[in-house]
C-alpha cells in the first residue's frame, strides 16, 4: 500500500507541475501571428548553407537568406550585381578580350559599404580566399567553368582580376547565382577544407538575414541583419523556418495561418490552394524544368549508334511518329491540371528564344509515319513488325522499354502511362519500368540504367538554372558528352554541324550567340534526338500578408527575401 | 560472447556489400539537378573513398587509413596518412550529404527518437496492462469483446492515416476555446518560439505522435497479455490461492499477473531496437526530429557512412536486447538456467 501512495503523491505532483507550466505560458503565441515574422516550411533539412556541396535546393534556400554572391539572377533572367559594384561587360572595360590566344580577363569592382556581421569588411581577399578554397584539390569543390580559370589576382582591397583561359560565356554568374557565394576569410577554416568546414553550418552573415539558431530536423531561426548594406532592408525581422516533411501537413499549416511560404508547391496542392483567401502562390515568369523524353539512338544496351545503331529509334519517322502521338494538351489538362506550359525547343527562355513552330499532335500522320518506315502489323495482333523497316530485321517487333524515375511522384507516372498508351494504339508494345533516380542516373560503373545505354525510352524533367544554357546544351548534346559518364549525351547522337555551332557559341558576341543558337534548335527540331513536351509548375505558395515573394526559375524564392513586407 | 562478436563482424560485411551493391549510388544526381558533372564526380569520389576497390573501402571503414599511404589531392602521388580511424576506434566517418561526423548526426537524433519511443511505449504499456488483464478475467464480456475489436482495428489501421486524420481533427478542426489557436500543434518538438524548458509545451507537442504511435503497441500488448493472463488464471496454483483464501486481488496482483508478465517483459525487451530505429511514418507526420527520418534519407539519398552506422548500431541494439531478454527471462522465472 505504501508504494501506491508514494505513485498517487507522484501523480498529483505531476499534475500540479503541468497545470502549472500551462499557466506561465499564457496562451502559446503562433509565429505566424507575429508582426514582423514570419515561417516557412520546408520538407528536409538543408545539408549546409553551401549549395555547391549537396545542392538540395534547401541549401540554396537558406544561403539566400545569409550569403551574398558578386552577382544574382532576378526573376526575368537579369543579372545584378549584389557584392559588385557594377557587372563587368566588354563594353565598360570590364572584359577584355585576347582575340588571338581565345582568353579573356574580367575585371570586379566590389562594393565597399558591405560588412560581414562582426564588422569586417568585405574585401577581395575573401574572393581569393573563396577562389583558393573551390580549387583545393584535396578538400575544395566543383563550381561550373572553374577550370577556364587561371587565377584570380588581387588588384586592392575591393577589386580583382579573374584570368580566363578560355572564353567562358558564364562569367558573370561564376561567383554568383543561386549557388556561389563569398566566404569569409577572416572567419572559415581554411584547414577544414571548403566541402566540410563549419563556416558552411555556423556561417557569418553579409546577407539580409542573420542565423540565430538551428535546430537539427527542427528548424531554424534567422534574424534582421542590423548591417545590411541596404538601408532600410529587410523589412521582416525575424524568419522561423521549420522542417515540416508531409506536404498535406504543411498544406494545412498554411491554411491555418501558421505557415507563411511553402517551397515547391505541387499542382495538385496549388489546385487545392486555389481560392483560399488567406493563401497565394507565386509562379516564375519562366519555368525551368522540361518534361522530356529521350530516344536511345543506341541498341540498348549498346552505347554506340554507328556499330550499333537502335532497332527502332534509329530511324528519324519512328522518332516523328511518336512525337506526334502524343497529346500534351491532354496530359497537361488531365495530370498537371492545367498548370504547365507546352514546350517543344530547348531555346524557349529569355534571352535565347527561337521561333520553332509547335508541332501538331495527329495520330493519324504518326500511324503514316510509322507505315512510310516499314514498320506494319501484318498478324492483326495490334502490334507492328519490321516490313521492309531500314533498321531491324524483318519480323522485329516494335516492343520497347519506357522508364521513369519515381521520385517525382504521381503525374508523372500517370503522363507515363497515358504516353504508353498513345503509343500502344499507334501499334507499339511498351513496357513500362518505374525505378529510382539514383538507379537511373548514376554512373555506368554503378549500374546507371542511362550511362550504360540499358534503356529505349526515358522520360524525366531537367533544364538549366541561370541565363546562359552554353554548358547545359553542350553537356546534353555534344559527341563528347556521348561517352558514358562523361555528360548526359543518352541518345549517344551527334551532328557536325551542331559541333561547329557549339563550338562558335563560346563567344561574348550575344547577336552571333543567338543566331547559333537558333541554328541549333533548328538541327534539334530536324533530327529530334530528345522529345521536350512541357515545363512543370515552378511555384511557391505564400500567406496572403506575406508581400513582394517573386518564385524564379533562376533561383530559390528567397533570392529577394530582403524585399519581402508584410501586408 | 566471442560469438556474438563474430555475428557483428559477418554481418557488418554482409550489410556493407549489401549497401554498396545495391543498384544507384551517392553520385547520380544531388537534390535539384540530375547529374553531378563529371570533373565534380571524380573529386566527390576521392573525398568520399569511393575510388577505391569495394573490399579496401570495407578496411577502411572498419580499421581506419591512419595507417596507410593515401593520395588526398588526386595528383597520383601519396601525400601521406589518412585520417580515418574506422569504426572500430569509434569513427564512422562523415556524411556524403552534410559532411559532419556520422556519430554528430545521429547524436542530434537519437536523442529525439528515445524520448518519443520511450513515452509511447510506456503509455502503450500502461494502457495495454489494465486492458489486458480485464479483458483475461472478464473473458467474453462486452468489454473484452469491444475491446478484442479495437485492438484488431488498432493493428490493421495505418498509422500514416490515423496520425493525418488526427492532425486534421485536432489541429485543423478542433480550437481551444479561450485563444482561437489550433487545439493541438500539428507537429514539432516544442514551439518555435519556447524559450527554455516548457513541460506543457512538450507535453502538448507529444500527444498526438504518442497517440499515433501507441495505438498499434497498445492493441499487441493488451491482446498478447490477454492470452497470457488467461493461460495464468487456469493454472492450479491460483485455484489453490483462491482456496486459502486470499481476496481477488491478492490472487491477481501477487500471483496471476506476476507470471502473466513474465513474457510480456521479455516481449518488451525484443521490442527495445525501436527506441533505437524509431517509427518512420510518426515521424514524418508529425515533423519529429528522429533517427527513422535520418536513415529513410540516408537510404534515398545513399549516404552509406550514415546508412551503415545506423544498420550496424541496429544491429547491435537487436542482438542486445536478445540479450537483455534471456537474461530478463531467467530473473523472472526461476525454472529457467542458461548454462
Amino acid at each position: 500500500m505504501n508504494r501506491s501512495r508514494v505513485l498517487s503523491l507522484l501523480t498529483v505532483v505531476l499534475l500540479v507541475a503541468i497545470v502549472l507550466s500551462g499557466c506561465q505560458q499564457n496562451a502559446p503565441s503562433t509565429p505566424a501571428a507575429d508582426s514582423k515574422s514570419i515561417v516557412i516550411v520546408i520538407p528536409e533539412d538543408p545539408p549546409s548553407f553551401n549549395p555547391i556541396i549537396a545542392d538540395t535546393g534547401y541549401d540554396a534556400l537558406v544561403m539566400e537568406l545569409v550569403m551574398l554572391g558578386l552577382s544574382d539572377i532576378d526573376a526575368n533572367g537579369n543579372v545584378f550585381p549584389e557584392l559588385a559594384e557594377s557587372l563587368p561587360t566588354l563594353e565598360n572595360g570590364g572584359v577584355v578580350m585576347d582575340e588571338d590566344a581565345g582568353t579573356m580577363s574580367v575585371t570586379w569592382k566590389m562594393r565597399q559599404d558591405v560588412k560581414w556581421a562582426d564588422g569586417t569588411p568585405v574585401t577581395a581577399d575573401d574572393v581569393l580566399f573563396t577562389y583558393a578554397s573551390i580549387t583545393d584539390p584535396e578538400n575544395g569543390g566543383w563550381i561550373p567553368g572553374i577550370d577556364y580559370i587561371d587565377s584570380v589576382d588581387k588588384i586592392d582591397d575591393h577589386s580583382f582580376t579573374v584570368n580566363y583561359n578560355a572564353v567562358y560565356t558564364g562569367y558573370l554568374t561564376q561567383f554568383g547565382g543561386e549557388q556561389v557565394v563569398i566566404w569569409p576569410a577572416h572567419y572559415c577554416d581554411a584547414a577544414q577544407g571548403f566541402a566540410a568546414w563549419d563556416c558552411a553550418r555556423q556561417p557569418l552573415s553579409n546577407g539580409p538575414f542573420v542565423l540565430s539558431e538551428w535546430v537539427n530536423g527542427d528548424h531554424m531561426t534567422f534574424t534582421r541583419n542590423e548591417n545590411y548594406y541596404q538601408a532600410g532592408k529587410p523589412e521582416i525581422e525575424k524568419i522561423s523556418i521549420r522542417i515540416v516533411p508531409d506536404q498535406s501537413v504543411r498544406k494545412t499549416m498554411l491554411l491555418n495561418g501558421d505557415a507563411d511560404l511553402d517551397m515547391w508547391t505541387t499542382e495538385p496542392m496549388i489546385a487545392d490552394l486555389e481560392g483560399q483567401p488567406n493563401v497565394e502562390v507565386s509562379r516564375s515568369i519562366e519555368n525551368r524544368w522540361v518534361m522530356r523524353i529521350f530516344f536511345n539512338l543506341a541498341a540498348k544496351g549498346t552505347t554506340d549508334p554507328v556499330a550499333t545503331p537502335h532497332p527502332i529509334l534509329s530511324d528519324l519517322r519512328v522518332r516523328q511518329a511518336i512525337r506526334a502521338a502524343i497529346d500534351v494538351d491532354t496530359i497537361s489538362k488531365e495530370f498537371f491540371l492545367g498548370y504547365v506550359t507546352p514546350v517543344w525547343t530547348e531555346f524557349f527562355r529569355t534571352p535565347y528564344i527561337c521561333n520553332i513552330p509547335r508541332p501538331e499532335f495527329n495520330p493519324e500522320t504518326a500511324a503514316a509515319l510509322l507505315d512510310e518506315a516499314g514498320w506494319k502489323d501484318t498478324d492483326g495482333d495490334g502490334v507492328r513488325e519490321c516490313r521492309g523497316c531500314e533498321t531491324a530485321e524483318e519480323g522485329y517487333v516494335m516492343e520497347m522499354d519506357f522508364i521513369t524515375y519515381s521520385e517525382y511522384g504521381e503525374p508523372l507516372e500517370l503522363t507515363q502511362q497515358f504516353i504508353a498508351e498513345q503509343l500502344g494504339k499507334l501499334g507499339m508494345k511498351i513496357n513500362l519500368k518505374i525505378v529510382e533516380g539514383s538507379i537511373l542516373w548514376a554512373a555506368s560503373t554503378d549500374g546507371g540504367i542511362e550511362q550504360s545505354g540499358n534503356f529505349d525510352i526515358d522520360i524525366w524533367d531537367d533544364g538549366y538554372s541561370g541565363v546562359d544554357p552554353t554548358d547545359f546544351i553542350y553537356s546534353y548534346y555534344a559527341a563528347a558528352s556521348a561517352e558514358p559518364d562523361l555528360g548526359y549525351n543518352y541518345m549517344r547522337w551527334s551532328n557536325d554541324e551542331f559541333e561547329t555551332l557549339l563550338g562558335d557559341v563560346y563567344t561574348l558576341d550575344e547577336e552571333q550567340r543567338k543566331k547559333d543558337f537558333c541554328e541549333m534548335a533548328a538541327i534539334l527540331e530536324e533530327e529530334l534526338p530528345q522529345l521536350l513536351l512541357f515545363t512543370a509548375v515552378n511555384a511557391d505558395a505564400h500567406s496572403s500578408r506575406l508581400q513582394n515573394v517573386q518564385t524564379s526559375a533562376n533561383d530559390l524564392v528567397t533570392w529577394n527575401a530582403a524585399d519581402w513586407t508584410l501586408k | 560472447m566471442i560469438q556474438t562478436v563474430g555475428l557483428l563482424l559477418l554481418l557488418s560485411v554482409f550489410l556493407f556489400a549489401l549497401v554498396n551493391l545495391a543498384p544507384g549510388g551517392p553520385l547520380s544526381g544531388q537534390g535539384q539537378s540530375r547529374h553531378i558533372d563529371p570533373d565534380k564526380v571524380e573529386l566527390l569520389k576521392r573525398q568520399f573513398g569511393l575510388d577505391k576497390p569495394l573490399p579496401t573501402q570495407y578496411l577502411i571503414w572498419l580499421v581506419g587509413n591512419d595507417w596507410m599511404q593515401v593520395d588526398s589531392n588526386g595528383d597520383g602521388a601519396m601525400d601521406g596518412y589518412g585520417t580515418r580511424q574506422g569504426i572500430l576506434r569509434g569513427d564512422f566517418g562523415f556524411s556524403f550529404r552534410t559532411r559532419q561526423p556520422v556519430l554528430t548526426e545521429i547524436g542530434q537524433r537519437l536523442p529525439n527518437t528515445i524520448y518519443l519511443t520511450v513515452v509511447t511505449m510506456l503509455v502503450a504499456v500502461l494502457i495495454a496492462i489494465p486492458i489486458g488483464i480485464i479483458s483475461a478475467i472478464r473473458q467474453y464480456s462486452s468489454f473484452d469483446i469491444t475491446v478484442t475489436t479495437f485492438s484488431f482495428a488498432g493493428q490493421a489501421i495505418p498509422e500514416f492515416w490515423l496520425g493525418l486524420i488526427l492532425i486534421l481533427v485536432f489541429y485543423a478542426w478542433l480550437k481551444n476555446p479561450f485563444t482561437g489557436d489550433p487545439l493541438l500543434p500539428s507537429g514539432g518538438m516544442t514551439s518555435v518560439d519556447s524559450v527554455g524548458f516548457n513541460l506543457w509545451d512538450r507535453i502538448v507537442h507529444l500527444i498526438l505522435p504518442v497517440l499515433t504511435g501507441a495505438l498499434g503497441w497498445i492493441a499487441w500488448y493488451s491482446r498478447f497479455l490477454r492470452s497470457s493472463m488467461l493461460d495464468v488464471i487456469h493454472q492450479d496454483y491460483i485455484r489453490t490461492a483462491r482456496a486459502k483464501g486470499l481476496s481477488d486481488w491478492g490472487v491477481l496482483s501477487k500471483h496471476a499477473l506476476r507470471n502473466a508478465l513474465v513474457p510480456l517483459v521479455t516481449l518488451l525487451a525484443l521490442d527495445l531496437p525501436y527506441i533505437f530505429g524509431g517509427a518512420i511514418f510518426v515521424e514524418t507526420l508529425f515533423a519529429w526530429p528522429g533517427m527513422a527520418r535520418l536513415y529513410y534519407q540516408a537510404a534515398l539519398e545513399r549516404d552509406y557512412p550514415v546508412l551503415m552506422a545506423v544498420l550496424i548500431i541496429g544491429a547491435a541494439c537487436i542482438i542486445l536486447s536478445n540479450l537483455i531478454a534471456d537474461i530478463l527471462y531467467a530473473y523472472l522465472d526461476p525454472r529457467i538456467r542458461y548454462e
